[in-house]
């Protein structure tokens, strides 16, 4: 049976508590992971002068399935 | 592909142990900082707002550097400057320094309305929000929805009137007319 969006807005906010009932710990230990992203990190480290050189460098360089891009 | 260091979870606390250790002045922000008050998400980057000045930069490289990260001298010069954004991936976490984050007006208001969560200084999730929309990025447009309906509980949790940076310009803004 497909959940209703009222339906799927309670199950995250049931989720929500949920997560603020597990320790900082658990948080930390489902909340974080590493998955490689292409072109992002495939150098060291990066310095950007301005948010805007940053911006500028993400719309020109990335994949736009990261979403790093602007929303239309 | 880079080969990089094994990654670890525990590693957002052992940086924060680090600053705590070096006093470095920061906050969360980002995702990150919403996934360590409770919301139920998943990031790959810890994003971090230091405070601007050089010598918060050079306490910022020592605990880095004492965590394992590799620090050149060209990227120490980066943090020192307090350069607008610096990702380091040459650590087991990806980490991201943001100077000068969007819709946050001064470190020291977001350090005032800031959080302690354990060992973690975070921002408060007015201030995440808000910088989080002012962004205009497509992925942070996803979730904007989910973090307001996070925010709802998390408030009737913790019951403490916060206000974003935005909200008190907006106020100010009002009362000068």
């Amino acid at each position: 049976m497909k959940q209703t969006d009222q339906q799927a807005r309670e199950a995250f906010r049931e989720q929500c508590r949920r997560q603020m009932n597990r320790p900082l710990a658990l948080r930390i230990k489902y909340g974080f992971n590493r998955v490689y992203k292409p072109v992002l990190d495939d150098a060291p480290w990066r310095v950007f002068r301005s948010t805007a050189e940053y911006r500028a460098w993400c719309e020109a360089n990335l994949p736009e399935y990261l979403g790093f891009g602007r929303a239309k | 592909m880079r080969q990089r260091p094994e990654f670890r979870p525990a590693q957002a606390e052992e940086i924060a142990r680090a600053f705590k250790a070096e006093k470095v002045q920061y906050l969360f922000v980002g995702k990150s900082g919403a996934i360590l008050l409770g919301y139920p998400g998943t990031t790959q980057d810890v994003y971090i707002f230091p405070e601007r000045s050089e010598a918060n930069g050079r306490r910022i490289v020592v605990a880095l550097r004492k965590i394992g990260f590799e620090i050149g001298e060209e990227l120490e010069r980066g943090i020192m400057k307090g350069n607008d954004f610096v990702q380091i991936k040459d650590g087991p976490f990806d980490v991201n320094l943001v100077f000068t984050p969007d819709a946050i007006s001064s470190f020291a208001d977001a350090k005032a309305r800031g959080l302690q969560e354990g060992i973690f200084q975070v921002a408060n999730l007015r201030d995440i929000i808000a910088s989080k929309r002012a962004t205009g990025r497509k992925k942070d447009e996803i979730e904007l929805p989910l973090l307001e309906s996070f925010r709802a509980d998390w408030e009737k949790r913790h019951p403490v009137r916060l206000q974003s940076a935005s909200n008190i310009a907006a106020r100010k803004s009002r009362g000068r007319k």
